[in-house]
């Protein structure tokens, strides 16, 4: 698939501190990218620098389809983590005006404007003053303005922030149907759940770094090791000196053993003692929100994971 | 350059689809009127009724004489009895009456120095001095009385007054010597002058709006998604360019519904005094003076999230336009004195100061004018730089307001 957007080695300062450092990444035609870290991480920072909303200190951004310095403007849709709209107008007026500014034919801007508002519920808000809208409203008309001149691009910047789950559900399909065309999409996100549903691939970012960048399915592969829960009491020590057993974690009945990354899961079950208390046994991966919960709260869990991290 | 168009187009379009603003587009023209018109017809009313009816008997024939004098205006609610008439019979016949007095002029008058005017009760004291006509002719006749000839007795009566001369004045009345047409001619000066003046004056208001546009930009957070189509100062451009045209707009309804009514009502050819080729240098002046305070405007109001929470720093720069009324004293009473032009070459007070000297000056100092415009084009370049470099990153900072040290470390960029 040919490649939209290609960020390469980004780096961010304000005064003496580091925003972002050394951030690569790209982005493929029909394909869903998520940039996922907690608050603060530099994902803002990141697209706004693709924006050129923010001018990075070093590294470069680039636009395959276009060969002129300037940022093809009229070919991306944003919708910013700071949104909203103008207060005393019409919900057609304000759309009409984002897609004259990108140059989209206003004949065809309003027919798909329309559109839209049927998708999203909102049939018949086309001439309503925006101040009567509600919140998740004025999401959906935001979100309508960065895709309502067709864009080969899409950047969405924390999209799912604020919306109550049905209105997830529809913007979720609605992301999906657009890469389907063909849109590229690149979107923040510190909902590690949605995210896992949603994307081909993830780079996860942490004060400014990059922690992980690969498909769903890689970085599950890679990162996600085995976890074996067990119900029961059982003595720490005795499920520690078992092979392979990385780390353990014992909350009342409940243990949890942390496997090592290349374990061989009917193998392992083998080798279960015999004496061992089995109320119920339970074998799957840590979770993408787990690995992002550890990383956000600075618990190692990558290391042990087989990673060597640097978020230090 | 398109892309600011589109913007201007927006802010226009939106500003004429909001109510109030149409309201007060129409309603500031209308009050303008309304406040215009109150005086006048007050004192039409007054005109009508505060004339006293003057009773006057005139035994030195005084009146008779000075009445071919006066025009006719000033003589028609005065009006000659036959018969003398005692204190008595007149208080008499004034306390039925309203609105009248009697002047009684007698050989005593002329004797004792002092004229009785017997007035209703409903008479302000103050119509005493209607009767102030009389002093000359009454003087000169007690003079003439006294074996003056008539000639000697006008010349006695008509006093001695003084009156100051400077060389300046001097070279004035030379040039001028027909009072008349000197108040024609400060007329012609003037009435370009104070259309250029309501320009400026309408466009910086229509200006001081730009300062809430970009401050609401920031506020509903429209800014980031409208940058995703254009640059920050194809943003701003567009906003100044908005907002001017919204400015014409007002001072075209304040023309079509004022001039109107003063060709009417006001006996002045304005449209003759308003048409010369100086206008357009006056237009140019006002037109210079919006886009300097447009970018100090649009510039503030990118840092400021809420007009509540300005700050003195923001309020003073608010106040900038109204320097100009500083200098006006010092410009008034000396057009060329020292005040004058150091307000003509800066910046900040250049355009109101230039349009006030203007209309004051009978000989347009145009060297003067030519570097004041020179600085004035190259401050709205220098401030337009500032503008953008402050609104590029205010624009963006969500949360709080720019201290005047951040917006200055913006500037250093």
């Amino acid at each position: 698939m040919e490649t939209v957007l290609t960020v390469d080695r980004l780096g961010k300062s304000f005064k003496d501190t580091r925003i972002i450092r050394d951030i690569s990444f790209h982005v493929k035609k029909g394909e869903i990218m998520a940039i996922l870290g907690p608050n603060g991480a530099g994902k803002t920072t990141t697209i706004r620098s693709i924006m050129g909303i923010m001018y990075p200190d070093e590294g470069s951004v680039e636009f395959h389809n276009h060969t002129s310095k300037e940022i093809p403007r009229h070919k991306i849709g944003y919708l910013p983590e700071e949104r909203g709209l103008y207060k005393n107008v019409k919900v057609m007026d304000i759309l009409l005006y984002f897609a004259e500014l990108k140059d989209y034919p206003l004949k065809k801007a309003k027919q798909r404007a329309l559109e839209y508002l049927k998708k999203f519920g909102l049939e018949g808000k086309d001439q309503v003053s925006i101040e009567e809208l509600s919140k998740g409203m004025g999401q959906k008309v935001q979100f309508i303005a960065s895709i309502i001149h067709e864009p080969e691009l899409l950047i969405l910047d924390e999209p799912f922030s604020g919306l109550d789950p049905v209105s997830q559900e529809v913007f979720k399909d609605e992301i999906k149907e657009l890469a389907q065309n063909g849109t590229a999409i690149l979107l923040s996100s510190h909902q590690m759940n949605l995210v896992e549903q949603l994307c081909d691939r993830l780079f996860l970012i942490h004060r400014g770094q990059k922690i992980i960048y690969g498909t769903i399915d890689e970085v599950k592969k890679e990162y996600a090791n085995f976890k074996c829960t067990i119900l029961g009491s059982h003595n720490r020590e005795e499920l520690e000196g078992m092979t392979q057993v990385q780390r353990v974690e014992q909350n009342d009945n409940v243990s949890t053993l942390y496997l090592a990354q290349n374990v061989h899961i009917p193998t392992w079950l083998k080798q279960l003692p015999d004496n061992l208390e089995i109320q119920e046994l339970r074998i799957d991966r840590v979770s993408l929100h787990e690995i992002f919960v550890d990383i956000a709260t600075g618990k190692n869990l990558m290391e042990e994971g087989g990673i060597s991290s640097d978020a230090e | 350059m398109r892309n600011s168009m589109k913007v201007a187009k927006w802010e226009y379009k939106r500003n004429m689809k909001n109510k109030s603003f149409i309201i007060s587009l129409f309603l500031t023209p209308l009050l303008f009127l309304v406040f215009f018109n109150l005086p006048l017809l007050f004192d039409n009313d007054e005109a009508e009724e505060a004339g006293p009816q003057i009773h006057i008997y005139d035994e030195l024939g005084v009146w008779s004489e000075l009445k071919n004098q006066l025009p006719e205006e000033q003589t028609e609610n005065w009006q000659e009895i036959d018969a003398f008439k005692s204190e008595e019979e007149i208080i008499q016949e004034l306390e039925n009456e309203e609105n009248t007095a009697y002047i009684m002029l007698t050989e005593d008058v002329l004797k004792s120095g002092s004229v009785h005017v017997y007035m209703s009760k409903d008479l302000n004291e103050n119509a005493v001095f209607q009767a102030n006509i009389l002093e000359h002719p009454l003087l000169a006749q007690k003079l003439a009385d006294m074996g003056l000839t008539s000639e000697q007795a006008q010349i006695a009566a008509s006093g001695i007054t003084f009156e100051p001369v400077t060389p300046e004045s001097a070279s004035q009345t030379q040039a001028s010597e027909n009072e008349g047409q000197s108040q024609e001619e400060l007329l012609e000066r003037v009435v370009p002058v104070a259309f250029a003046g309501v320009i400026l004056f309408s466009i910086l208001i229509t200006g001081m709006m730009i300062f809430q546009s970009a401050s609401q930009e920031k506020k509903e957070k429209v800014a980031e998604i409208v940058l995703s189509s254009l640059t920050p100062e194809e943003l701003m451009q567009g906003k100044i360019y908005g907002y001017f045209a919204l400015g014409i707009t007002q001072v075209a309804a304040w023309m079509v519904l004022i001039l109107p009514f003063l060709a009417w009502r006001v006996d002045i050819p304005f449209l003759e005094y308003l048409l010369v080729p100086e206008l357009f240098l006056l237009i140019f002046i006002a037109i210079a003076g919006y886009l300097l305070f447009a970018s100090i405007f649009v510039s503030i109001g990118a840092t400021v999230e809420d007009m509540n929470s300005t700050s003195n720093f923001q309020g003073m720069l608010f106040m900038l336009p109204f320097l100009p009324a500083i200098f006006i004293g010092p410009i008034m009473s000396d057009p060329s004195g020292i005040i004058a032009q150091v307000g003509t070459y800066f910046p900040i007070t250049t355009p109101g100061v230039l349009l006030v000297r203007l209309a004051m000056l009978e000989e347009w100092p145009w060297i003067e004018i030519i570097i004041a415009i020179a600085i004035l084009i190259v401050s709205i370049w220098v401030f337009m730089k500032l503008a953008g470099k402050i609104f590029k990153t205010g624009i963006l900072m969500y949360g709080k307001d720019a201290t005047p040290k951040e917006i200055w470390k913006w500037i250093r960029q």
